[in-house]
């Protein structure tokens, strides 16, 4: 069954706002216990949401507190030793504990099965096993930084942390393991899902495209992880049993290390950034009123950022003794992966091309995150150019172009779906002002806090010091100051989400005027999504035409709504208007 | 009255191995690593990297045929578990890339 469309496109019939539930996901059960025992994918995914804030929270005082202390060339608030800890305790929470679950353990939770049409993930007691697996591999993570913390990077690089460093070693290694397994429970969950659980109709032609990345990210989770576990099991094991596995003073290989830990660490990266691109795919669409540019190629590029991934770690490990012809492959391999990620930027912002774009905050995050996310991929290909690398190799260069790609990218992403989601998953709105102003905010804040990086390790400044030359100083200041701004926009949202919770307008089913079956339940929906299995009837971003993916027409998009307003359906450029756009109905 | 069980049809109990088998595999591969561990200690020489190696295969495939339910799996299954190999190989190739190549000389 497919949506016949004619020569002319057309606006279909507009649902009736449905009743809001008198029962929901939120109130179908009371108490602690409800939560704690709960196997819907939902309140999971809420679980994570407030689990991955607190550690943000951590991470992100952590390293404010770095940024404190670069004020002065000599450190202005820690000894050399602490700051060691306070950087590594910054990398591991943020990786371990916020980055790497993130999009795919809240998102991916709450809106997978509900994207694809139905009732809950293939596994949904292995989805809250998930949970706390995570919660018992933060804790061990939690042992190591309030029993001192770890001194040797987030990297754990032997043999300083297998035979040497006099810190919190074992437990921060063995909760980094221990929230690996929790990884792969939500990687296999989300791929059997994708796999035996989509509605009739539901097609994988017809996949939105945050379902393909998230397929994409779980194929990263479910054959890196185990590399990572194992390795980090081998470290602990020559740390306890001194056996000699990296230390080359008792037979091992330093460099096998690396080698381990980047064939996952970098792969990882993928897993942090490719669900953000998913969502980048989902507001995009919705925020200029268009079909996605290239839905193949934005689909296909997901799987081929997840596969060449695999092959490009030893750029890390350029100058760590790695053979010179290994050393040009890698190089080579590197570039490679910019294909994809490419592709995607480039159909992106075709996409925007005569969109009927409006400025809601999950579109300013949107449009920052192409922005940053850009500059963070291009200073990426300096890096993986083996003569520039050389130079700029452990530098702030390296520091300022991954966190381009993973707050810039992947945080943004992750506020963008914050944002984009919020009213389904809460049932309430936001303040339309002040979540437009924390963008803003962030987007300026960012960009004081990490270009000044990018000048400090072209100039040489390696990363990790605690000490720097005066020269040095104004860019770690303006740095600094950057972070502050940057704090202040990160705290804004905790303010006014917490606030729309009691005081926010009710949201209805639909708010953004979105195609997603998702969309198609009451805000919040019920327990198990759907009253009646939906049927798919054509592709996800149907906007040029105004229906979504049930061949139903779409309400109002918010804005003024009138005439004059682009996203209108009565618009210049709306369904109905009289220079309607052009569009090819995907599946 | 005894009907032919298709692939998709629910397993029944034939489908499902008897805990005393699984339990022998587990004391196999337990038997293994302990074959593997004393190895280390006599001193094969050059032959100790493939023979370890080698049972450290057989405790693997051991795994994945029984306990991982690869003998009951379908073909798309077989096809995965294949396919994770490669992906190995793939891993190998690049590492020994580096480690045949380490202490070359660059032209």
């Amino acid at each position: 069954m497919s949506i016949i469309v004619a020569d002319e496109p057309r606006v279909g019939p507009v649902p009736p706002e449905p009743a809001p539930l008198k029962t929901n996901y939120l109130n179908a059960r009371s108490g602690i216990l409800s939560w704690l025992l709960t196997v819907d994918h939902k309140r999971i995914g809420i679980l994570y949401l407030v689990s991955l804030t607190a550690f943000f929270v951590v991470g992100g005082l952590a390293a404010g507190l770095v940024r404190i202390n670069l004020l002065s060339p000599t450190g202005a608030i820690m000894t050399e030793d602490q700051y060691n800890r306070m950087f590594t305790a910054h990398g591991v929470v943020m990786l371990f504990l916020f980055l790497i679950p993130s999009i795919p353990a809240v998102f991916g939770n709450f809106f997978v099965p509900m994207m694809i049409g139905a009732k809950d993930l293939a596994f949904p007691k292995l989805n809250l096993a998930s949970w706390y697996v995570y919660m018992i591999g933060a804790g061990f993570m939690v042992w190591s930084v309030l029993a001192g913390g770890i001194d040797t990077g987030w990297t754990l690089y032997p043999p300083y942390s297998s035979r040497y460093s006099q810190s919190n070693v074992f437990p921060g290694a063995f909760g980094a393991f221990i929230t690996g397994f929790s990884s792969i429970m939500t990687g296999l969950n989300i791929m059997v899902t994708v796999h035996k659980m989509r509605c009739p109709g539901m097609t994988w032609g017809r996949l939105p495209l945050f379902i393909w990345a998230m397929y994409a990210t779980s194929f990263i989770q479910l054959l890196g992880t185990p590399v990572v576990a194992i390795t980090l099991t081998l470290l602990c094991v020559e740390r306890l049993a001194g056996i000699g596995i990296f230390d080359p003073a008792i037979g091992g290989d330093p460099v096998l290390y690396q080698h381990l830990f980047w064939f996952y660490s970098h792969p990882a990266v993928y897993i942090m950034i490719v669900p953000g691109m998913g969502v980048i795919s989902e507001t995009i669409t919705c925020f200029s009123r268009k079909n996605i540019f290239g839905y193949k190629a934005v689909a296909w590029s997901s799987v081929g950022i997840a596969v060449v991934g695999f092959l490009v770690w030893a750029h890390h490990m350029f100058v760590a003794g790695i053979s010179y012809y290994s050393a040009i492959l890698f190089s080579f391999l590197t570039m490679l992966v910019a294909v994809p990620s490419a592709i995607k930027v480039f159909n992106w912002t075709a996409t925007l091309y005569r969109g009927s774009i409006t400025f809601q905050a999950p579109m300013l995050f949107t449009l920052a995150f192409l922005v940053l996310f850009t500059v963070g991929g291009v200073t990426g290909l300096f890096l993986a150019t083996l003569g520039t690398d050389i130079h700029l190799h452990d530098t702030y260069f390296v520091v300022a172009h991954f966190h381009f790609v993973m707050v810039g990218g992947m945080v943004l992403a992750y506020l963008a779906a914050l944002h984009y989601w919020w009213p389904k998953m809460t049932g309430r709105m936001y303040s339309d002002f002040w979540s437009r102003a924390s963008a803003t905010i962030i987007f300026v804040g960012f960009f004081f806090t990490f270009v000044p990086q990018f000048v400090l390790g072209y100039h040489g400044m390696p990363r990790r010091y605690p000490n720097y030359p005066a020269e040095f100083q104004v860019y770690n200041v303006l740095s600094t100051a950057g972070a502050s701004i940057l704090g202040f926009g990160y705290l804004l949202p905790g303010f006014y989400l917490t606030l729309s919770l009691f005081f926010g307008d009710k949201a209805t089913a639909n708010p953004w005027s979105a195609t997603g079956l998702e969309w198609q339940t009451p805000s919040p929906p019920s327990t198990f999504n759907f009253d009646r299995t939906p049927v798919v009837v054509c592709g996800p971003y149907e906007y040029a035409i105004g229906v979504d993916q049930l061949g139903r027409g779409l309400p109002e998009p918010p804005g003024p709504g009138s005439a004059d307003d682009p996203a209108s359906h009565h618009g210049p450029t709306g369904p109905a208007g009289p220079m309607h756009k052009e569009t090819h109905v995907v599946g | 009255m005894h009907t032919e069980h298709k692939v998709d049809d629910p397993p029944t109990m034939h489908d499902v191995d008897s805990p005393g088998a699984m339990f022998l595999v587990f004391l196999v591969v337990l038997g293994l690593a302990v074959a593997n561990i004393l190895l280390a200690t006599t001193g094969l020489g050059k032959l100790a990297l493939p023979v370890q190696l080698g049972i450290a295969s057989v405790q693997a495939v051991l795994v994945a045929y029984y306990w991982m339910h690869m003998r009951r799996g379908d073909q798309v299954v077989t096809l995965s578990a294949l396919s994770s190999l490669f992906f190995v190989f793939i891993f190998y190739v690049l590492v020994l890339s580096d480690v045949l190549t380490r202490w070359r000389i660059a032209m």
